[in-house]
């Protein structure tokens, strides 16, 4: 196993810290990387709108390259929805004209190992984008995920709200990193994170990086990792429900609002339904 | 219209950068190798074991390479570096016995001034040795010991064995094996159980030779139930070539104990200050850090809090201030390692003038430490378009039951924020002095009140129509 394992680095966060932290690099098995298959680009002419649903199965690695023109719009869900015991690196990368804008969902769900790397690139002035992903690992899975919105542009706006859970022995990585660059003025980022963590043996690293060379800016980042909120499930046992339902109730409730965004209903219910059978499981 | 933006002064430096004269009583050459090191050790007399732990140190300096991560540190040459300079001096334990050139720096700095109306004990270095040390009777008679390094290593070397370099090992990092290996200098504390000491003790560090680097050490432990508010201040006059401090602190804070540890940092800005603070806090006990980065070229310091016993505490409160050609990069770490332990960690930022200012920080939650409770909370305020500002935390939870939160701004004075203010009848500049006053205001409620004044003196605001 120890030759298959030989790791390369699939992503890094834009500006290192302590290695003890284990949070610089996303690393991905040699093996997995070797089908990668070629970059798919979509570019979404200037004043479009448009909708893409992309799901992911038994590919080990997939990448998307997305140009957005001018005032153009580009929803975007993504679901890696990986088979058992597979390993996946999973790559997106955006760039945004003058006044374009994407709204982006992720799920990651299943799997051994899924690395997912988002970066977008808001060059053009008055861009945005709106970013929502969405885990749920158990078990011994591992989820490493590295997320960067780099704001370039004047008065652009950045949103990345990441939501979660961990059970079993499960293992995951979130980097989020705003980046106002020199010039950007005017623009606006927030990053939003919120683990909960539903076993004790689980490991949840979190990085929000904020990097700022403009004074011109608005950036605020919050995370908050706990348990699930004691109050809600007493609410919910003390009207009668069992505590596994409770859970599985709170659980889904916070994975809503995700869920909203996706608009292939048969897609919505899948993952509904995976989340909810994983929890039932657990 | 232009926006108005709020200009603020660079620190006032005037009164730390009157250099003394540079004739010391001995001078190390510049460079690091096996012969310096064991001059350094012979000089002090040091016991064997400690001769051999330098040496040790500086085997694992040699194969230990520069961060990947951080400020960039090309500008030290360790071979343009003295690394022990002894002033011309014995250390005293009268102002008066105290070469007049030497008491006079100190004088400049209110040090002595300061020790008549509001401290307990006072030790002050001098390049790379204590050259005066005090504390009131009234603590030796409670068993309180504070004196330099070197003499508790002869007097009480047992306790000094068991605990130096023991939080920080010479492994830890490059700059860590370099401070084991020409360690020189620093101060002593030992607070038996149950005594409080109600009035701070204060070290104070001045560097006044070019090309020379400081390497105090600093070793506290404070016992069962104990109390001690330790100040540690350290200045340096401006030079062309660069200059290093490497200093180590390590602190014990015992079940119950409780030990604030108040830091204003006022280097040069040719200095490089690498420094590594640690504390250990056993069940029930309680570490406060106030730390204060105004000075040097480049900083990296990241105190950090073992919390190793149930219920044990810390409180991080840090203010930082970089302007022109500095890049200071600082923050803290806090390892939860007990259950029901907790953390609360405050920081401001101010950077201006091209000035790098770096949050950085690490919390731990480790496994089987229920009950965790950490908040995080960091505020960055850019005062120009050439600067920089970055956050960088990291939280790393292996327990469930814990409750970690992080939050994070970075932005300029609000419009918002002086809008209000003006049409309250506040003048706008006032308005706007106001806030960053109150920007910092958290922080400087933490520092002593003379530390306190020193910081808002040191803040000078004005503004201008269009600067910026």
């Amino acid at each position: 196993m120890a030759a298959a394992e030989k790791e390369i680095v699939y992503g890094r966060i834009p500006v290192p810290t302590w290695r003890w932290l284990g949070v610089n690099e996303v690393r991905v098995s040699e093996e997995v990387l070797q089908e990668t298959p070629a970059a798919r680009l979509v570019t979404i002419p200037a004043g479009e709108t448009r909708e893409l649903t992309v799901v992911t199965r038994d590919e080990a690695v997939s990448e998307l390259h997305v140009e957005i023109g001018a005032g153009a719009e580009l929803r975007l869900i993504r679901a890696r929805l990986a088979s058992d015991g597979t390993q996946c690196a999973d790559k997106v990368k955006v760039a945004l004209a003058e006044n374009a804008r994407i709204v982006y969902t992720a799920v990651n769900l299943g799997g051994a190992r899924i690395a997912d790397l988002l970066d977008v690139d808001l060059v053009g002035d008055g861009s945005s984008a709106d970013v929502v992903a969405l885990y749920y690992a158990d078990g011994q899975q591992k989820i490493d995920m590295n997320y960067i919105a780099r704001q370039r542009g004047k008065n652009t706006d950045a949103s990345l709200d990441v939501q979660g859970g961990l059970a079993g022995r499960a293992e995951k990585i979130f980097r989020g990193t705003l980046d106002f660059v020199r010039g950007t003025v005017g623009s606006v980022g927030r990053e939003r994170e919120s683990v909960t963590l539903l076993s004790p043996n689980v490991v949840n690293r979190s990085a929000p990086l904020m990097l700022s060379g403009e004074a011109e800016v608005d950036g605020r980042h919050a995370t908050s990792v706990g348990r699930l909120d004691e109050e809600k499930l007493y609410y919910l046992t003390s009207r009668g429900l069992s505590e596994a339902d409770a859970r599985r109730l709170v659980v889904l409730a916070a994975a809503a609002p995700v869920l909203e965004r996706v608009t292939d209903a048969a897609l919505a219910d899948e993952i509904r339904t995976f989340i909810e059978r994983r929890l039932s499981d657990g | 219209m232009a926006k108005q933006k709020t200009f603020i002064e660079d620190i006032e430096r005037a009164l730390y950068d009157v250099r003394g004269e540079d004739r010391p009583r001995y001078r190390s050459e510049s460079g690091l190798t096996e012969e310096i090191v064991r001059d350094i050790s012979e000089r002090k007399r040091d016991p064997a074991w400690m001769t051999e732990m330098r040496l040790e140190s500086l085997a694992v300096y040699n194969e230990t390479p520069l961060p990947a991560w951080g400020p960039d540190l090309s500008a030290l040459d360790m071979e343009k570096i003295a690394t022990y300079v002894q002033p011309d001096a014995q250390m005293a334990g009268r102002w008066e016995d105290v070469p007049d050139e030497i008491r006079d720096a100190f004088d400049r700095l209110g040090i002595p001034e300061a020790e008549k109306e509001s401290l307990a004990g006072v030790g002050a270095q001098y390049d790379s040795e204590v050259v005066y040390h005090s504390i009131q009777s009234s603590l030796t008679k409670q068993g309180v010991i504070y004196t330099d390094m070197e003499t508790a290593l002869r007097e009480h070397e047992d306790i000094v064995r068991a605990h130096f370099m023991k939080l920080v090992p010479p492994k830890d990092h490059k700059f860590a094996a370099l401070h084991g290996a020409v360690w020189s200098g620093g101060s002593f504390v030992y607070v038996p159980a149950g005594v409080e000491v109600k009035i701070p003790l204060q070290s104070y560090f001045r560097l006044n030779a070019p090309g020379a680097g400081q390497f105090e050490h600093t070793l506290i432990i404070v016992e069962k139930g104990a109390s001690l508010h330790f100040i540690e201040g350290c200045s340096a006059p401006k030079y062309s070539v660069t200059n290093l401090h490497a200093g180590c602190v390590e602190l014990y804070v015992r079940e119950g104990a409780r030990l604030r540890y108040s830091t204003i940092e006022n280097w040069s800005k040719n200095m490089m200050n690498l420094n590594t603070k640690r504390a250990l806090v056993e069940k029930g006990g309680l570490i406060e850090w106030v730390s204060g980065s105004f000075g040097s070229r480049v900083s990296m310091l990241y105190p950090t809090s073992i919390l190793s016993g149930e219920g044990a505490r810390c409180e991080f409160t840090g203010v930082t201030f970089a302007g022109r050609g500095q890049h200071l990069d600082t923050g803290a770490t806090v390892v939860h390692a007990a259950p029901r332990t907790s953390s609360v960690i405050n920081t401001r930022s101010i950077s201006k003038d091209g000035g790098v200012a770096v949050y950085r920080s690490g919390v731990k939650v480790a496994a089987g430490a229920k009950g965790v409770k950490c908040a995080v909370n960091c505020e960055s305020l850019m005062l120009d378009d050439v600067s920089r500002s970055d956050t960088i935390p990291v939280m790393d939870v292996r327990e469930d039951d814990a409750d970690v939160g992080h939050e994070a701004k970075i932005g300029r004075i609000s419009d918002e924020a002086i809008y209000y203010l003006t049409s309250r009848g506040i003048k706008e500049d006032e308005a706007r002095a106001m806030i960053v006053r109150g920007f910092v205001e958290p922080i400087a409620k933490a520092l002593p009140m003379e530390y306190a004044v020193e910081m808002n003196n040191l803040i000078n605001m004005e503004l201008e129509g269009t600067r910026g």
